[in-house]
């Protein structure tokens, strides 16, 4: 065939380009993994009831805050509409996620079942200290907080302070004789004993993340946790990458049995692995996070772009009416594939619409998870059905270009003749190219 | 008149056999349900890394007993793996580590409220309808004719309904994931339908039953493709990573469908052409 021809084609120079220029984008900007591929955990958070945006930033802020002190660096915290709240953390185990956000809620403090404080009183909370076996943690309360808790408190040292949290009771600490003497306070400090150095740091610690994040407005509470561990996470990398291996080969031997040449197999396989750079290419540049649903996406996109390459193939191959001039009958043929191939792309991509909308509505959790499968699907097809196909035509019209002249003498005689087993042996006995 | 075309003019009582078949599906899917995934009922899922050898009734026990939830299943479990599904509210991560401390340890968690749950079912139906939609109009726009658009989206249905029939057959839920293999059917779907319909109503050359078997014999080519690429992703999910049971369960409902979709093609929409062109002459 003409090589030198196929090499000077502008898709193909395209193609060259973006390719290449893809792998560069992928290895200077890398590819953003998502956490169900690198190991982390995505927790969605409900809110009692819809609030202002005010309201709701604040909520992610004392959220943020409360996962910072437990030590979590790689957090992202976000509003998903007015109710919902979104987690991100990566690098955590699973069974920490529920430690660190476990016990989002309001924060109550009674004693003898009157209500002493709430979350809101609390203006500051300061650092804790351990003293052997003994913690403490020192806070600031609002006046009307200190009035409230002095009115209360008073006479009644040695009397337990019960601290809910949503209405679980978390820590009991003593009324201090300072705190019952009648007069307001508002330094206050919550102390404790615990048997081990270590256990006594961890409950000071929590309890003051739990002061700190008791400034929530709003309750709240957790519908929804996924978690994977990061070695699972790169199992799954993996998998799919073996499993993309098989599939290509498994491919590659069918369309051998079909058309038992290797001419076509290497294009085929070397056109699907030319869309898999280009779609992470384009997830490296707008650093669209590749997940396990983007991974089906991608996988959808190719399986649909093996299908259309052998519609062209076929359609290119197939034996048809020899009386119109050659060259204008290949135009004639490989337009006729580009119209089915449009047709069904722009059926798929209708059909992934609507999922594409839920996730723009819902965010990415629950069902609203798919609109990365839909979003890299569409890319996938985008990119296949302006750039790769239109490439594997212009191979396939230059193959038949060099076959040509060998099979001359078959061109007529093909509307009685019983369809071939193989299409191959008919092809090019008409695929005359112009030059 | 040789064996094939003999075969392909008696195209109108194969017409029944998809039908037969969807129906089928229809009824198994009615009297059987669907399994729903934790992502759309509520409930928790856990991968487990064993450490040491625990048999399934006795991490079911201990879960059940830690977590006062009944009907805990084990839904696969391999040497050192094993993957719980813990039905109900969304369960305690926290309860469920101490449980099994010593036994095992958590390499993958999900859970889902049922508040999140319900909602996320009335956006899979939602999904599905506009896409189905969606799909049909674009099929209107493309041939503009009323029979054979019918014919693509029936046959479009036909695969959807018998995926949905092998998935209450097999045990396959009804998920996020399953969805996205749902909707991806109805792309492959589309593709062979569009290039039956194509080839036998918009060329001229060549006899009916020439322009069929050609466009069958690249039909059967990409159904091959597919099926073989679905069958690969099955297996190699299957022995290598048995935990990815959302990869295994899109599999699955992809090979199911697209074999019916070799039916649904051949059969009823090429009859459906056949019958169509037969009363146009």
């Amino acid at each position: 065939m003409n090589f030198k021809e196929f090499i000077k084609d502008w898709r193909v120079i395209l193609l060259i380009v973006l390719v290449v220029g893809s792998i560069g984008a992928i290895s200077t900007y890398g590819i953003s993994q998502g956490l169900d591929l690198r190991g982390g955990s995505t927790i969605q958070i409900h809110l009692a009831e819809p609030v202002d945006a005010s309201t709701m930033s604040t909520v992610t802020a004392v959220l943020d805050k409360r996962l910072n002190a437990f030590g979590v660096t790689d957090v992202t915290v976000r509003a998903s509409g007015n109710q919902d709240v979104i987690v991100q953390i990566a690098g955590v185990k699973p069974e920490d996620v529920a430690n660190i956000v476990g016990t989002p809620g309001k924060f109550e403090a009674k004693i003898d079942n009157q209500t002493v404080l709430v979350g809101s009183d609390i203006t500051t909370v300061k650092p804790y200290t351990v003293t052997g076996n003994n913690w403490e943690v020192p806070f600031t309360v609002s006046s009307a907080g200190a009035n409230k808790f002095a009115q209360i408190a008073q006479g009644k040292a040695g009397t337990p302070v019960d601290m809910y949290l949503d209405g679980n009771l978390i820590s009991s600490p003593a009324v201090g004789a300072d705190l019952a003497n009648g007069v307001p306070s508002t330094d206050v400090q919550v102390s404790g004993t615990n048997q081990t150095k270590t256990a006594a740091e961890q409950e000071a610690k929590s309890l003051q993340v739990v002061l700190q994040s008791g400034a929530l407005p709003v309750s709240v509470s957790i519908v929804g946790v996924n978690a994977v561990s990061a070695e699972l996470g790169s199992q799954f990398k993996n998998g799919a990458l073996i499993a993309g291996i098989l599939a290509l080969l498994v491919i590659a031997v069918i369309v051998f049995i079909r058309y038992r040449t290797p001419v076509l197999v290497i294009p085929i396989i070397i056109t699907s692995l030319a869309e898999l750079v280009l779609i992470l290419g384009v997830a490296s540049v707008i650093h669209w996070t590749i997940d396990l649903p983007a991974i089906a996406g991608i996988l959808a996109a190719i399986g649909t772009g093996v299908d259309d390459q052998i519609i062209i193939t076929d359609e290119v191959l197939k034996k048809g009416v020899a009386t119109k001039r050659t060259a204008t009958a290949l135009k004639f043929k490989i337009n006729n594939a580009f119209f089915i191939i449009f047709a069904s792309a722009a059926t798929l991509i209708a059909a992934m619409l609507p999922l594409a909308y839920v996730g723009i509505t819902r965010g990415v959790t629950g069902i609203g998870v798919l609109s990365g499968f839909a979003f890299t699907t569409i890319i996938g097809i985008l990119i296949g059905i302006f750039l790769t196909r239109p490439v594997y035509a212009k191979f396939i019209e230059l193959l038949l270009g060099k076959d040509r002249k060998e099979e001359k003498a078959t061109v007529r005689d093909t509307r009685t003749s019983k369809p071939s087993k193989k299409g191959k042996k008919k092809k090019g006995k008409k695929g005359r190219k112009k030059t | 008149m040789s064996m094939t075309d003999k075969i392909l003019d008696s195209y109108k009582p194969l017409i029944i056999i998809p039908v037969i078949i969807t129906l089928i599906a229809l009824a198994l899917f009615a009297t059987n349900g669907l399994q729903q995934g934790i992502d759309l009922k509520g409930g928790s899922v856990a991968v487990l890394q064993l450490q040491q050898p625990v048999t399934t009734d006795q991490m079911t026990n201990i879960v059940q007993n830690a977590t006062g939830v009944q009907g805990i299943t084990v839904t696969s479990s391999s040497a050192n793996q094993m993957t719980l599904e813990i039905p109900g509210q969304a369960a305690d991560v926290v309860t469920l580590s101490n449980a099994i401390a010593g036994t095992a340890t958590i390499q993958s968690f999900e859970s889902v409220g049922p508040l999140l749950s319900s909602k996320a079912l009335s956006q899979v139906y939602f999904a599905l309808a506009f896409a189905f939609l969606f799909m049909s109009i674009t099929v209107f726009i493309i041939f503009r004719n009323l029979v054979p658009s019918l014919a693509v989206i029936a046959a479009a249905l036909c695969d959807i309904i018998i995926a949905v029939g092998g998935m209450s057959l097999f045990g396959i839920p009804l998920s996020v994931a399953t969805v996205g293999a749902l909707l991806m059917l109805i792309g492959y779907s589309v593709d062979t339908d569009i290039l039956l319909t194509t080839r036998v109503l918009k060329r001229r050359e060549g006899s009916i039953n020439e322009r069929a078997l050609d466009a069958m014999k690249t039909g059967f080519t990409m159904a091959a493709a597919a099926i073989g690429s679905m069958v690969a992703l099955y297996l190699s999910v299957r022995f290598l990573m048995p935990y990815a049971q959302i990869l295994e369960q899109i599999a699955a409902v992809l090979i199911i469908g697209l074999i019916a979709d070799v039916l649904a093609t051949w059969l009823m929409n090429l009859g459906i052409l056949r019958w169509y062109m037969e009363g146009r002459r």
